[in-house]
């Protein structure tokens, strides 16, 4: 039952993050096309892709809030040593807690794009739902590098304020690193990768090209080793 | 059953369940082949570890004056020579009535007497008294 | 039944930093009995349980518990199916309900009772609906217990369990752990109540600074430690009695206590050499054993 127990856990901040984006971006889309011009469509098409950005925005603000608990909070709360008592492993309890935040943040990203397509389509502007699933493709696989970090952050700062507080730090940094970097090489720049600005053909207005799969490959794999390190971190710590 | 075991007197538990269980068996309070409560139930009544419980009737099964029987428990066989042994016990205990009465005569506090008696069992030495 | 000990260590050490949480630490717990486990705050108790269930790792030493090494996070974890813990602040999830709790931890382990778990809930009058943060102090402490004896597990390790018990509720648990001891399971707590400790306890650990300073029945306890008050015509010569088996010795004008851990009969006769008038010996209670011990280190 350590599914129930990780779920229990994060219910309210995931329903709570899982509202208020649904909120905030219907709103957003609902109320910008009631201004926008029907044609040309390519009007519509930017608004996506400036509501994606917000999303993507207040998506990781919510996901960094997702990594924030496990073992060391459990330990400030008193608990850790039930969970602890329990026979199973230190990597499977963190496991859990990964695979149920990753799942979280993934619903995370389709729900609100699946709010917007419908509140865009009883407007009668409907988008494509290729283009989403792009948009969400882009949003989940780079924006997991963020999530990842808030794993890591929580297994190793101690304190309910003070773990958000460095992840949110850390998160601020590598958009800081990102950033500078993006004037050498542009395709390092997770901000553009996660926003699809690497793919936002100026004419179009809709995303292009070919799928990233490296670019996909490169920042799972980041966030997989931030995940291991999670682990390894937790498996030798100290209750 | 009433048996009440004291831990704070310096003798272990399990001796002194014998020494209650062998006093019923004389005055009578348990007679021959009466069963006595199994090893958990005894414990959990007198709030004991049951290694207590199951040294004491060991320790009686050893002497006879308990057998344990497998599945069923503990039954008590009173033999003739526990009989005379009451009434061994009987007539120390009025020998005993009447030395206390003497040392009370003397002076002596009951608590006196009873931690004279006390020392001289759990260490049979001699207590010299100022003259 | 196996005979083997439920635990054993060799040696076991934690330091952290220059302090010393647990020193050179040779435990030896039976199977079947209840041992006791005392020691003042800060003597190395929690440590030690903790290191055994792998919680903490050692600086040094080795053990087992149920046979499972200790440092081997694998047999840890295979031990720890086959104990029950309930650590001193009677940890819980604040954010489950009663039943959900129980459901969570029955769960995990093969020997969970379901009827046992119904009768307890019955028996403590917890509502199953109730989020355990909304609970009472009593009440968190009798669901935390009662996540333990739910089940039949072989080793019941035990961290204050009385603490915010009231006289019935410490009545009921000690009548609980008797009964578990009956049933084949090990039951090793730790504790400040020495009047209950005295009466259930088979054996006692006492702990002080990190060191295991006496580890042996309690019915051994009961028969070789003793008081002897001593009177002497003329100041005595407190060196005369510092002999193998005493703990201590403490004087006050022509009087002597002597406090004996054995060797009680060699203590009379040098009484009688230095002709006492007086020699009283009286049986020494548990919490006078432990207070002399830590004293004494």
């Amino acid at each position: 039952m350590l599914w129930y127990k990780a779920w229990l856990e994060t219910r309210t901040r995931f329903l709570v993050s899982l509202g208020f984006l649904v909120i905030i971006l219907t709103f957003f889309v609902h109320h910008a096309e009631s201004i926008l011009p029907r044609e040309p469509k390519a009007s519509t098409y930017e608004l996506m892709f400036f509501a994606h950005s917000y999303l993507a925005g207040l998506w990781m603000l919510c996901v960094i809030l997702l990594g924030m608990g496990g073992l060391l909070r459990e330990r400030a709360a008193g608990v850790s040593s039930f969970t602890l008592a329990l026979p199973v492993s230190r990597a499977r309890l963190a496991a859990v807690r990964i695979t149920v935040g990753v799942m979280q943040s993934i619903a995370l990203a389709i729900v609100p794009w699946a709010a917007i397509l419908f509140v865009s389509a009883i407007a009668g502007r409907p988008f494509f739902v290729s283009q989403a699933s792009f948009y969400v493709l882009l949003l989940v696989t780079g924006g997991m590098v963020y999530f990842a970090l808030a794993i890591l952050v929580s297994s190793i700062v101690d304190g309910e304020y003070t773990a958000p507080a460095v992840a949110y730090g850390a998160a601020i940094l590598v958009g800081i690193i990102c950033g500078s970097v993006s004037k050498l090489r542009p395709f390092l720049d997770l901000w553009r990768f996660i926003t699809g600005d690497n793919h936002y053909n100026k004419t179009t207005h809709l995303l292009s090209g070919p799928i990233p799969w490296f670019g996909i490959f490169a920042c799972l794999c980041v966030a997989a080793l931030m995940f291991l390190a999670s682990v390894r971190v937790i498996q030798r710590r100290e209750f | 059953m009433f048996f009440k075991l004291n831990p704070a007197t310096g003798q272990p538990l399990y001796l002194q369940l014998m020494q209650q269980i062998r006093h019923a068996a004389e005055t009578g309070a348990l007679r021959d082949g009466d069963q006595l409560p199994g090893i958990r139930t005894l414990a959990e009544e007198l709030v004991v570890s049951p290694n207590t419980i199951a040294k004491a009737y060991s320790e009686l099964e050893h002497e006879g004056l308990l057998e344990l029987r497998q599945g069923s428990g503990a039954f008590l066989c009173v033999k003739r020579r526990t009989r005379s042994l009451a009434d061994h016990v009987h007539g120390a205990r009025r020998r005993i009535r009447e030395l206390i009465e003497r040392l009370r005569d003397d002076g002596l506090l009951d608590e006196e007497i009873r931690r004279a008696f006390e020392a001289e069992l759990l260490h049979p030495t001699e207590i010299v008294r100022k003259p | 039944m196996t005979n083997a000990p439920a635990i054993e260590t060799h040696g076991l050490v934690k330091s952290y930093g220059r302090v010393e949480a647990v020193r050179a630490l040779n435990l030896c717990v039976e199977p079947n009995c209840i041992t006791a486990f005392l020691g003042c705050n800060g003597a190395g108790k929690s440590t030690t349980i903790k290191m055994l269930l792998g919680m903490i790792a050692p600086s040094a030493g080795e053990g087992t518990v149920l046979g499972k090494r200790i440092g081997d996070p694998n047999e840890s974890r295979e031990a720890r199916g086959k104990i029950s813990y309930v650590a001193e602040n009677k940890p819980l999830y604040g954010y489950m309900s009663v039943e959900q709790t129980i459901r969570f931890a029955g769960s995990f382990y093969r020997d969970w009772r379901d009827e046992t778990a119904k009768e307890l809930l019955y028996r403590y009058g917890l509502p199953l609906e109730r989020k355990v943060r909304l609970l009472s102090k009593g009440m968190r402490t009798k669901l935390a217990l009662l996540l333990a004896f739910a089940r039949r597990p072989e080793l019941l390790i035990l961290d204050e369990p009385s603490e915010g018990l009231d006289p019935v509720g410490i009545e009921e648990l000690l009548q609980t752990l008797v009964g578990q001891c009956a049933e084949g399971t090990t039951v090793f707590f730790s504790s400040h109540q020495i009047a209950e400790v005295e009466r259930i306890a088979d054996r006692v650990c006492i702990l002080d600074k990190g060191r295991l300073m006496v580890d042996a029945s309690l019915d051994h306890l009961r028969e070789s430690y003793r008081r002897i008050d001593l009177v002497f015509p003329t100041t005595p010569c407190e060196p005369d009695f510092r002999m193998n088996g005493i703990e201590s010795v403490r004087g006050a004008g022509c009087q002597l206590s002597v406090f004996a851990s054995g060797n009680v009969e060699a203590v009379i006769e040098r009484a009688h050499d230095l002709r006492a008038t007086s020699i009283e010996v009286a049986p020494v209670g548990l919490r006078d054993i432990f207070l002399e011990t830590v004293k004494e280190n």
